[in-house]
């Protein structure tokens, strides 16, 4: 724990030591309540799901930005050597680097809470389902940034980690959408529907903007991600050989 | 103390090293020499449990480095080739977070870092971040990050590339002062500053070692008994202060002899002959 924290520190400071913290923060904010307001205003809605609706797209943009650095970062500079022969886990320092990234990510999100508290002023909206929303928002961001950490692992090229990390976020977004698992089925029967539930995240994510929590949903999401953070660490210990 | 045994480690079809052998005692310091490639820092990646060797087995104090790596790394501090710094901190935040993932923390990690500050040489540097520092001064944070935690053992590998003569002589002395206490591995490829720092050399060449002993031994093995290398620089520098010229050039000409030595046993050719191997 207290390793993890130590990383952590380190880590979290560093997004903040550059200027690319404060441009992510503000570009993030201006396009997710930017792109949010125009329907509200235009449709009268008072509730938030083109907000969230339009995170997993935006999200495969964003959060590969904030992972890459992570090892790819280290890699190119030599720190890597220091973190790798420090007296701890490298599943420590790999903890300790995802919780910085998750860290940075609900900053960028709570800085949203502003739209709510709009939408509360002007409207009566749905307190449950707009907290559902966060939930799902959450979640979503913990699954990609467990994959944009995978792949910054795999390269010491942060702009090659940052596409590498887009294509396979990409890649879970796109098999959750319906007409794409029906292309799919057109191949082989059944392997579409299959792949759109078991790995795409749309169907798991759109219950949860919809104020549906499911103990299924949170566990696709948390499986997941758990998973690719058990890879980044199997990967780690196996470079050395 | 550091024992490794039959250690050879492949890069795809590049031999690193090839079963590698020797031991290192506790007080002892180790002067590490080669041609470039020659598997220097790959030996000392695999005895800091950066890399594993594929075959042959490396202890630490006891502890093998593929079985219990947490503890070994504990003990060592450790001066990779490229310095391992992080340019968005300042000397001080570096000192204080390397200090910290070794597990230190209040009153004894300013003990520690004070010390490293004033051993190093970083006192005006501290508040400075260490994207703007000068070689020399990355490389004396490098080695104060080595140090901060008071190893028993010190990985070295090129501690004075970049360093100013005076800052060379400077790291010297801190290295013989900490001696006493611990064992330690430099390498360098300024092969006149081993000497002054100690007589235990081992010269490897293309993944094997080549030669294993004190210089003046090698040197007497490679080019017979009437070689002498026992004087060292220091020696020679105080001749000169007392103004015998002429001892100081003989030992000049003297320390000439490990060039010679290391010359004779890593040139093309040369390999297999080894030296001390078969003594
Ligand atoms: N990560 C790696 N991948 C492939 N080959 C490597 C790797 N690291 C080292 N090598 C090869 O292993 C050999 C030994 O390299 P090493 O860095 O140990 O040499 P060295 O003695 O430290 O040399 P130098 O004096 O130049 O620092 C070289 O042939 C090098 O090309
Ligand atoms: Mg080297």
């Amino acid at each position: 724990m207290r390793n993890i924290g130590t990383i952590f520190r380190r880590e979290f400071a560093a997004y903040f030591n550059s200027p690319i913290a404060y441009i992510f923060i503000i570009v993030f904010l201006v396009l997710n309540c930017g792109l949010f307001m125009t329907p509200f205003f235009l449709q009268g809605q008072a509730d938030m799901r083109d907000f969230f609706g339009n995170l997993p797209l935006f999200l495969i943009f964003f959060i590969p930005a904030l992972t890459m650095r992570l090892w790819a970062e280290d890699k190119r500079s030599g720190t890597f050597e220091l973190l790798m022969t420090l007296p701890m886990r490298a599943s420590e320092v790999m903890l300790g680097k995802y919780f910085a990234a998750a860290a940075f990510y609900l900053v960028a999100l709570a800085g949203t809470l502003t739209v709510p508290l709009m939408v509360g002023l002007l409207g009566d909206p749905d307190g449950g389902m707009i907290a559902s929303g966060y939930i799902g928002a959450a979640l979503l961001g913990a699954l990609y940034m467990s994959v944009g950490i995978f792949c910054s692992g795999l390269l010491r090229d942060q702009i090659s980690a940052f596409i590498l990390g887009m294509v396979a976020c990409f890649l879970f977004f796109l098999l959750g959408i319906p007409a794409v698992a029906a292309t799919i089925d057109g191949w082989f029967s059944g392997f579409g529907s299959f792949l759109q539930n078991a790995i795409g995240l749309l169907p798991h994510y759109q219950s949860m903007i919809r104020g549906v929590i499911s103990l299924g949903d949170v566990t696709y999401f948390l499986a997941l991600t758990v998973a690719f953070l058990a890879l980044n660490t199997i990967w780690l210990e196996g470079r050395k050989y | 103390m550091i024992e490794v045994r039959d250690v050879t480690k492949r890069f795809g079809t590049t031999v690193a090293l090839n079963s590698v052998s020797f031991r290192l005692d506790q007080g002892e310091i180790l002067g590490f020499l080669g041609p470039n490639g020659a598997g220097k820092s790959t030996a000392m990646k695999i005895i800091t449990t950066f890399l594993a060797p594929d075959e042959g087995t490396v202890t630490v104090d006891g502890v093998d480095v593929l079985e219990q790596p947490l503890a070994v790394r504990g003990r060592i501090g450790y001066l990779p080739e490229s310095v391992p710094l992080y340019v968005d901190m300042n000397v001080q935040e570096y000192l204080e977070f390397v200090g910290r993932a070794r597990g230190l923390e209040g009153a004894r990690l300013k003990t520690r870092f004070d010390w490293c500050v004033q051993a190093c040489g970083l006192v005006t540097e501290l508040k400075r971040p260490i994207n703007e520092l000068s070689k020399g001064f990355r490389q004396r944070t490098g080695l104060a990050q080595a140090l901060i935690h008071d190893p028993d053992i010190l990985i070295l590998d090129e501690p004075t590339s970049g360093l100013d003569p005076l800052q060379i002589l400077g790291i010297r002395d801190l290295i013989r002062s900490l001696a006493s206490q611990k064992s330690i591995i430099f390498s360098t490829h300024i092969l006149q500053e081993v000497p002054p720092v100690t007589d235990r050399v081992i010269i490897i060449n293309e993944g094997r070692i080549v030669a294993d002993g004190k210089i003046a031994e090698l040197t007497r093995q490679a080019f017979g008994a009437d070689s002498q290398f026992e004087r060292d620089l220091e020696a020679a520098a105080a001749a000169l202060a007392r103004g015998h010229a002429a001892e100081a050039v003989a030992m000049q000409k003297a320390r000439l002899a490990l060039e010679d030595t290391f010359i004779a046993l890593t040139k093309q050719g040369g390999r297999g002959k080894g030296v001390g191997l078969h003594a």
